[in-house]
């Protein structure tokens, strides 16, 4: 199978020609289920191309959840395997119902083996839950979480002795916070404030520490600060800030210079972890032959009986992309896959069916942290066994359209801590049945 | 003047707060009474079982009468609100923003209602004046195309939560006067016909308190004939009517806009500095403490007053809110929008108490006004020939009282140009420096204070977040002061959430949708706020 | 004299009029990743999300007065990674055409006039005449000195000519031997081009410094250059702004055009792959180091990931797969140096390298010895950075590189080339 790609760029005269590519699979959306889709079919060496905007993407932490939490309890999950045997009896409806517990597994498996490659290493799935920190001191279950943040969770097991180390100069994230809600679990933990190396003025975002400690020079003025800071210590945490492009080397080399173990907590919007994907993924996709177009909006899908076209403009004028299958992966109501109206709420594209509560007036409840979740949350995109989106007479709206990620209805990704595994899981149920498709069709 | 003594009682280990007169309610009226009495040397205590402006105070349109509302059913209303409209704008300027107002009547309006009320202006004494339709326009390019009439009137706007940390502040710095926020009146100790002292819990610390004094007024607005039944009172008659409003994200209109009819649903849009209000729906109602919005009368608001501004139906709110307004029964039990808005003042000498009285009703323009009606019957009553000096002394501003107003934080910001104060509420601003100095000497601070009680006392968490980052950056500056030091700081801002967004639940779609995703995402799905154990 | 107040503007009424709908400022979510990704955030207390937050408060004539407008280089980064595409360059752009020309930073008026001042459209005022001159003294030398080019030629005013080329000022002006590798270039595919005696050059500060009706002026006089000359293709060499200037312009103002606008990255990439330009990277033999810098005006601005790949391609046929270290962040994502948007003319030096540290630090995470960029101002900012913070790199044009490759470098034509490079020539 071939690839498509923009070779040329497109040339400079007044008028706007429309611009054509062909691909066997286009994903439209960019967040974690699109991308995830994206590897597996380039893994799969279906030519592929992906569109929407990235921006979302950095929000999210670097956790990669698979089901942290059963909806209305207040205990987290320890086994999250057997968990969704549980879902499977109680939610039949969940996307992740609907997939077998090994297609979960190597979706995870392929995923997370994926960003490795590329100087940002990931635990792979294991049995149970990760009890993972949070930057106000709580404390989180997640199945895979990046190598650095990987001794965190160890160092709390194990009851190191761990000082927090946070910056002057850094809002949003204190030492203090995580150890004052801490310290009844974790009595070994303390905290220190420094300043960042060439940093010690004014508002310093965890983005530019990041990139700074991308250069040797910083890392070693840092170092000697993280020394002074330890104390007895022998593991220090940080805010999610070791390096943008090659994390993991760069926290290799502070724990090089120091001689202490090093681990990151993730920080709250903007952080880093999100961009170190969303960066990631913008560069590495293309390289392996997928056509993406990180910044552009889907305006208009049709279909035909030979294939589906979509429709899009970037600065140079309009763009179309022929193709035999598409993954709808645009997300929810912040990456605009759904709108929420008045009176209802519409998917944006297609205005596919959306399945969801009667009226505005069920949409939440009373209380914001209502252990139950919100109806909202529930509502979505309903699918038939092959993933694909029913229209209003309950049959696949198009054969040669599937679906992907938390724009599925009959599941609250946040309440049940899952946004990725969802994403990963339907992803791969997803490309399956694209791959199926396209050998029928051929 | 008897500066307050505190002592522990060594049998119960109660405290005693001693002063000369007690103020029930920290609505606008109260503050305003506590002012009035510094200003005659009388001390008071001021008491709120949650906090400034939690009732209806904090829950209007921020309007400022002209008093035009009012001129097709109560004159006197009117007049009063004239007059006082006039004062408060010349003595606590700091508090007011003269927009004006107009009154526009739209295509389907009765006509004969519009022909009339220039003249019932004039009665009132209203500056009233008519502009053409493109005149109208001209101000107010927001108003619909099917305008026929209308009228421009002095109305103005009041920030109702400054209106009361002013007067506090000020009774606090002419002779120590006290604010206690969440100290909840429980009963009273009653003796020869007058009553001793109240018995108030302390509801953060749920300890108990007794407060004496020589004087008592209920300034307790909806809460007025509860506070007044505890003294066994039993003369306060009042009806509740909810009143709706939302909030929306950017400031649609210069001016007031009143719908020129019959008061009714969703006639009015005020701006609120940044934001613009929309109001109101009433409904009669019993629930004194759990109003809130629903979702017809958010959509009632907007369909009416589309009518007068189309730009409503798809502007981006970012709030609701509702809260009880009291009326008075005596003024008949027809439609409660045609109540008379006055105000009475019950001196309970029928009630065999000689040192109680009750001031409700009323309206926030004429706060001042019910506040010098009361404090005058107490200072007769103490025995004080000084007479009040409200309509003559202007309010001062207090340095911890001025971040309320929308826009002022980051002005004062901007200025002092000092990079290391960091903006902690991105949205509406708000640096360090601001918090700093509201958790060390806003009126009514205390220890560990609530994030809710910071947000009273500023603008942080109005903007368009809605609170949802500048909590967490707040909180965990809070813990970086040693402010916070335990796991308390974290359930104030779980708690700050579930208080803001009991605000927004009936207003989340279009950009607000994606807004309340965001921060679901990070309050529970990252840091797990719906599972904290004290739950 | 009096001094002109600035006046004010309102910044909400004019996004809600320059901006899509729901891409205005009321989409905004607040979260803050414009300002993380923005070097000029913390200068003069300021970032985007202050400036987007200031606006919907009101404060329009903090924001109307604000200085940092001429340190913001309208980059679009912050568009880029905003989730809600929201576009604050426009207003940028607004509030810099609202200063009176005399309180603007005089470096970019001054460069604008000087622009206006000649037919040769040149920011450092090169008469027609002597740019003529310059040219046609330059190519003699060459011819005189280079056996291997004496049928050199740089045509000036050929009507006709394939392509219409432009020029940065600096070379004419201050190092006329850099202009003799493009040249060879040229020979050497044997393009058909020709310079102008008029609108030859291609900075434009004009819309930098807001000037609308010189912008205007300056984009006129160049397309009635190549309409005149009846050239097909306007090829924009290595220069950013220009490229950019003049397409936003032609499409701002509507002017007609009998042409193509082209970048010669496009070519060298396609001139390599044709065989036309012979490279190889066999005389990098000490596998010397070289990083590239996406300029902001024909990347995220312009030709996006299409052109990104074009420079990849020519740098990597250049020095070698092995040689090339990629900036993080890169391409669409990459960090403006901090010499866009006038800032090197505005004299606002402390601020400018307060900006470009981010540049120097990107820079020095690849640990290259040499910068590739074709864009002068990103060439001079890197360089001055990498004076300022210590830096020990270089600092090339491409086409310094391609004609090292295929040894036909002349002499004077290795100003930029460090002793490392000196040493494997010849």
């Amino acid at each position: 199978m071939t690839t498509c790609q923009m070779n040329t760029p497109p040339e400079m005269d007044m008028k706007e020609e429309t611009r054509h590519f062909n691909t066997q699979l286009a994903i439209i959306g960019s967040g974690i289920a699109g991308f995830a889709a994206s590897i597996f079919a380039v893994n799969r060496k279906i030519a592929t191309a992906q569109i929407g905007n990235t921006g979302a993407l950095a929000y999210t932490t670097g956790y990669l959840d698979l089901l942290g939490k059963q909806d209305d309890e207040q205990a987290a999950i320890a086994d999250p395997w057997r968990a969704l045997e549980e879902l499977r009896k109680n939610q039949p409806n969940h996307p992740l119902s609907r997939i077998p517990t090994a297609d979960i597994h190597n979706g995870f498996d392929e995923f997370t083996a994926f960003f490795g490659e590329y100087g940002l290493a990931y635990s792979r799935p294991g049995a149970n839950n990760i009890t993972a920190l949070t930057p106000v001191g709580t404390l989180k279950q997640t199945l895979c979480v990046p190598a650095t943040m990987a001794a965190g969770p160890r160092a709390f097991a194990a009851q190191k002795p761990c000082i927090i180390v946070d910056f002057i100069g850094l809002k949003g994230f204190s030492g203090r916070q995580v150890v004052a809600n801490l310290h009844d679990r974790w009595p070994d933990l303390g905290t220190e404030r420094i300043a960042f190396p060439d940093m010690d003025h004014g508002e310093i975002y965890p983005e530019v520490m990041a990139r700074a400690l991308e250069v040797p020079a910083t890392r070693e003025k840092l170092a000697a600060a993280l020394k002074g800071a330890a104390g007895q210590a022998k593991v220090i945490g940080l805010p999610a800030i070791l390096g943008m492009h090659r994390p993991d080397h760069v926290r290799a080399e502070l724990e090089r210079l120091t001689s202490l173990e090093i681990f990151e907590i993730p920080t709250m919007p903007p952080s880093v972890p999100g961009i170190r994907l969303r960066e990631l993924f913008e560069q590495v996709l293309p390289h392996k032959g997928v056509t993406l177009i990180p910044q552009q909006k889907v305006t208009a899908l049709t279909f035909a009986a030979e294939g589906a076209t979509l429709s899009l403009s970037d600065s140079y004028g309009p763009i179309r992309i022929h193709t035999q299958a598409v993954i709808l992966a645009t997300g929810r109501f912040l990456s605009g896959g759904l709108e929420a109206h008045p009176d209802e709420i519409r998917e944006q594209l297609l205005g596919l069916p959306v399945t969801q509560p009667a009226d505005r007036t069920l949409w939440y409840r009373d209380r914001y942290t209502d252990r139950r979740g919100h109806a909202i949350h529930r509502a979505g995109i309903a699918i038939d066994h092959a993933f694909r989106p029913l229209a209003r007479d309950r049959r696949p709206y198009n054969e040669r359209l599937f679906t992907a990620g938390i724009i599925l209805a009959h599941q609250d990704w946040i309440r049940s801590r899952s946004g990725a595994g969802i994403a990963i899981a339907t992803a791969y149920r997803a490309v399956a049945e694209v791959e199926r498709f396209l050998i029928a069709q051929a | 003047m008897t500066p307050e003594s505190l002592r522990k009682g060594p049998a119960t280990g109660e405290t005693i707060l001693e002063t000369e007169v007690l103020i029930i309610g920290g609505g606008v009226t109260g503050a305003g009474i506590m002012r009035d009495l510094a200003l005659r040397g009388i001390h008071s205590i001021l008491a709120d079982k949650r906090d400034l402006c939690a009732g209806a105070s904090g829950g209007n349109h921020g309007l400022l009468h002209s008093g035009a509302r009012y001129v097709s059913n109560d004159l006197h209303s009117a007049r009063e609100c004239r007059q006082e409209n006039e004062l408060l704008k010349r003595l606590a300027p700091q508090c007011i923003e003269e927009t004006g107002g107009l009154f526009v009547a739209v295509d389907g309006d009765d006509p004969k209602f519009a022909e009339k009320f220039p003249t019932l202006c004039r009665q009132a004494g209203i500056l009233c004046e008519e502009l053409s339709v493109a005149e109208a326009k001209r101000l107010e390019s927001h108003l619909s195309d099917k305008l026929i009439k209308a009228y421009r009137v002095p109305d103005a706007t009041v920030d109702p939560f400054r209106l009361a940390l002013e007067n506090v502040d000020h009774a606090r710095v002419i002779n120590g006067s006290i604010y206690r926020p969440h100290t909840e009146i429980l009963g009273f100790e009653q003796a020869d016909g007058a009553i001793r002292a109240a018995i108030c819990r302390d509801n953060r610390t749920n300890t108990l308190l007794t407060i004496r004094a020589r004087q008592f007024v209920n300034a307790g607005g909806a809460w007025a004939m509860i506070i007044a039944q505890l003294a066994a009172c039993n003369d306060v008659h009042l009806l509740y009517s909810k009143g709706t409003l939302l909030i929306s994200h950017d400031r649609i209109t210069h001016h007031v806009i009143n719908r020129l009819r019959p008061p009714g649903d969703g006639d009015i849009l005020v701006p609120g500095g940044t934001v613009s209000v929309l109001g109101t729906t009433s409904m009669r109602t019993d629930d004194l403490d759990n109003v809130r919005p629903t979702v017809d009368e958010i959509d009632l608001n907007i369909r009416e007053g589309t009518a007068m501004i189309p730009a409503l139906a798809t502007a981006r709110y970012i709030r609701a809110f509702s809260r009880v307004r009291p009326l008075l029964q005596s003024s008949g039990n027809s439609d409660d929008r045609g109540a008379a808005r006055g105000f009475v003042l019950l001196d309970h000498a029928g009630q065999g108490l000689s040192n109680f009285c009750t001031i409700t009703g009323g309206k926030l323009t004429t706060f001042r006004l019910m506040a010098e009606k009361a404090s005058d019957l107490v200072a007769a009553r103490i025995g004080s020939k000084v007479p009040s000096k409200t309509a003559s002394v202007p309010l001062p501003q207090g340095e911890a009282c001025r971040w309320t107003a929308p826009g002022a934080a980051p002005k004062y910001w901007f200025k002092a140009n000092n990079p290391d104060d960091m903006i902690l509420c991105e949205c509406e601003m708000v640096p360090q420096s601001a918090i700093d100095q509201i958790v060390q000497c806003a009126p009514g601070t205390e220890e560990e204070m609530t994030l809710e009680a910071i947000a009273l006392r500023s603008r942080a968490g109005k903007g368009p977040c809605q609170g949802s980052f500048c909590g967490i950056r707040i909180c965990s500056y809070l813990y970086d002061r040693g402010y916070y030091r335990d796991r308390t700081g974290l359930v104030h801002m779980r708690n700050f959430f579930n208080e803001r967004f009991k605000g927004q639940r009936t207003v989340i779609w279009g950009q607000q949708a994606a807004q309340m995703e965001l921060a679901e995402a990070l309050h529970c799905g990252l840091l797990g706020l719906d599972s904290l154990e004290d739950d | 004299m009096a001094e002109t107040p600035i006046a004010t503007i309102n910044f909400k009424e004019e996004a809600h009029r320059l901006l899509p709908e729901g891409a205005s400022f009321e989409a905004c979510l607040t979260c803050g990743l414009c300002s993380s990704g923005c070097p000029a955030s913390g200068i003069e207390n300021m970032d985007p999300r202050k400036f987007i937050r200031m606006a919907e408060l009101g404060m329009d004539e903090e924001l109307s007065t604000t200085p940092w407008v001429w340190c913001c280089t309208q980059c679009k980064r912050c568009h880029h990674v905003c989730p809600m595409n929201i576009d604050i360059s426009q207003l940028v752009f607004l509030a810099r055409s609202n200063w009176p020309e005399d309180k603007k930073p005089q470096g970019i008026v001054r460069s604008c006039q000087m622009i206006c001042a000649t037919d040769s459209t040149s920011a450092m005022g090169l008469p027609p005449a002597d740019f003529v001159f310059v040219v046609e003294d330059v190519l003699q030398e060459v011819q005189a000195t280079q056996p291997a080019f004496r049928h050199l030629q740089a045509p000036i005013d050929k009507q006709g000519a394939h392509f219409f080329v432009n020029q940065n000022s600096r070379e004419p002006m201050s190092e006329p031997d850099e202009m003799v590798p493009l040249w060879k270039i040229f020979h050497l595919v044997g393009a058909d081009w020709t310079y102008s005696s008029i609108g030859w050059a291609a900075e434009n500060f004009c819309m930098f410094s807001g000037n609308e009706a010189a912008w205007y002026e300056v984009i006129k006089k160049r397309v009635d250059a190549v309409n005149n000359l009846g050239c097909q293709v306007w090829l924009n060499t290595e220069c950013g702004h220009s490229y950019y200037t003049m397409w936003q312009g032609m499409k701002r103002f509507g002017l007609e055009a009998n042409f193509r606008l082209e970048s010669l990255i496009t070519y060298y990439a396609r001139w390599i792959r044709e065989g036309k330009l012979p490279v190889n990277a066999k005389w990098n033999s000490k596998g010397i180091k070289f990083t590239v810098q996406d300029p902001c005006m024909i990347v995220r601005k312009a030709y996006g990931e299409a052109i990104a790949e074009d420079m990849r391609f020519v740098v990597t046929s250049l020095v070698g797969e092995e040689n090339f270290i990629d900036m993080q962040p890169n391409r669409s994502a990459n960090y403006c140096c901090g010499g866009g948007g006038g800032f090197l003319q505005a004299g606002m030096t402390e601020h400018r390298r307060t900006y470009g540290k981010r540049k120097f630090d990107q820079i020095a995470a690849t640990g290259a010895a040499y910068v590739l960029t074709p864009c002068h101002n990103c060439h001079s900012q890197m360089e001055d950075i990498g004076h300022f913070y210590g830096g020990n790199y270089g600092v090339v044009h491409f086409w310094t590189l391609i004609c090292l490759s295929l040894g036909i470098l002349g002499e004077n034509e290795r100003t930029y080339l460090g002793p490392d490079l000196l040493a494997l020539i010849d």
